[in-house]
């Protein structure tokens, strides 16, 4: 490789060892991951403190991935184990004020029509909702999805189909 | 498959504020933990070198019975064991959203040169203090500004403890955009209880070219064997403005390693691309044995 033109030279440097892959990777798609993260605790320091346990685990697991065509969903994949493990270990109780509650109950109109949608999905288990925010936020494919949280891609599609419906949204066909 | 209330609920999610803490936070969590994964590969080395020592003593034992020959190679051995350690100090944190430090001081007892002792312990409290202040004064200038981001972290890492070597690398870690590490080292040689140099290794200046030279052939090997690394040499750059890599300098960062090699260390950027990290080249004994002084500390 002499006399590499600037362009190539940055192909060069991007290739690097799987480690250097997978550090990239994280830099590069952190906004994504921290809103991940966001979506399970809805706490900047917790979501934080996931993403940075991620992280930990991935470089201390990188001999896990086999193949660096999986370094999407595998790290997902930690990201929503850790998301869960912190959920695990923090069973916390929401709690609302007052005002919080009169405001909700008001018929005033709210820029938030949709709050109602929102605590839908918010309520809804943790698993369900990984998969919608999967799927349709994060925009994944159904067999992505289905690598992630480690089932076969029908069960992933019964399973997006009954959130859905839970959410009371209509869909169409899934493929 | 398009819904309204899909898509409000999904716009919702992507205006999920990103805190400007994100940065810092991942970028540090890298640091570390390639570092640790770093040293676990050193670790299993070294579990490897116990379980040989262990059976080095038992055969020990058999020889000073048997051999007086081998019993008086081995009154020569030093037994005691090093006490030389180095802890940290104390610890300047500041968590203030965009601004973030984490330094840690650290400092070595055990010596019984008190007067060296003190000297590196004052140097280490010296430069973290200074990068402290410089930090917080920077922090300072750029809430004035209108805000900014900016996150340092200071630590420290054994490389080597063994009979004759201590050697401990200090590393500086700054984030403002993208980030940068500086690393730092000071090597003891713990019988005689002085700090070492480069210089004082060896008998002459011509050490400088060998070494750079040697550094220069194992960066065009490494090339070569791997299409992902890239070093900043005459032939890489010359589309680049960049000043290519030609010799070390006189006092470059150094360590001795655990196996008595003489490792030549490089600040990031310093003569690689970012992703490249901080490099570091141990050179051959045999490059430089005619050079050396002697052979008490690199073999």
């Amino acid at each position: 490789m002499s006399n590499p033109k600037k362009g190539e030279l940055r192909a060069h440097m991007n290739k690097g060892s799987l480690e250097e892959q997978i550090a990239d990777y994280i830099v590069a798609n952190q906004d994504n991951h921290y809103r991940l993260a966001y979506s399970y605790v809805k706490n900047v320091d917790d979501a934080l403190d996931i993403v940075q346990d991620s992280i930990y685990k991935a470089i201390s697991a990188k001999d896990s991935l086999k193949d660096s065509s999986y370094l999407k969903t595998w790290f997902y994949r930690i990201l929503i184990n850790s998301a869960l493990d912190f959920l695990r270990k923090h069973k916390k109780i929401v709690v609302i004020d007052e005002e919080t509650m009169s405001g909700l109950d008001s018929g005033t109109i709210d820029k938030y029509q949709n709050l109602d949608l929102q605590r839908a999905l918010d309520e809804l288990p943790d698993y369900y909702r990984s998969i919608i925010v999967l799927r349709y936020f994060e925009d994944l494919k159904i067999k992505e999805v289905a690598e992630i949280l480690d089932v076969n891609i029908n069960t992933v599609k019964t399973h997006l189909y009954k959130a859905l419906k839970t959410l009371r949204i209509q869909m169409q066909d899934e493929d | 498959m398009k819904d309204k209330n899909l898509d409000e609920l999904k716009k919702k999610y992507l205006e999920t504020p990103i805190p400007s803490q994100l940065d810092f936070v991942v970028k540090k969590a890298l640091q570390e933990s390639r570092a640790a994964a770093a040293k676990k590969k050193r670790f299993n080395r070294a579990r490897i070198a116990a379980a040989s020592i262990a059976a080095a003593l038992v055969i020990l034992i058999v020889g000073v019975n048997t051999s007086p020959a081998f019993a008086q190679t081995l009154s020569k051995v030093p037994v005691v064991g090093s006490i030389v350690r180095v802890i940290t100090l104390r610890e300047y944190k500041v968590n203030e959203g965009q601004y973030m430090a984490d330094i840690k001081v650290p400092e070595i007892q055990g010596m019984e040169n008190k007067t060296l002792e003190n000297s590196l312990n004052e140097k280490y409290l010296a430069e973290n203090k200074e990068l402290y202040e410089q930090f917080m004064a920077e922090m300072k200038a750029m809430e004035e500004k209108g805000g900014g981001h900016k996150g340092v972290s200071s630590s420290y890492e054994v490389k080597t403890d063994n009979d004759t070597i201590f050697s401990v690398c200090r590393s500086i870690l700054t984030i403002e955009g993208s980030s940068n590490t500086e690393l730092k080292y000071d090597t003891i040689d713990k019988k005689k209880q002085v700090l070492i140099s480069l210089p004082s290794l060896f008998k002459d200046d011509s050490y400088v070219d060998v070494i750079s030279n040697n550094i220069i052939s194992q960066m065009r090997e490494e090339m070569k064997s791997d299409e992902g690394k890239i070093y900043w040499l005459d032939d890489q750059v010359e589309d680049v403005p960049i000043e290519p890599f030609e010799q070390i300098s006189k006092d470059q960062n150094f360590y001795i390693n655990t196996e008595g090699k003489l490792v030549i260390s490089f600040n990031k950027y310093d003569i690689a691309p970012g992703c490249m990290g901080t490099p570091e080249f141990v050179i051959p004994t045999e490059v430089i044995s005619d050079l050396l002084v002697g052979d008490e500390y690199v073999r």
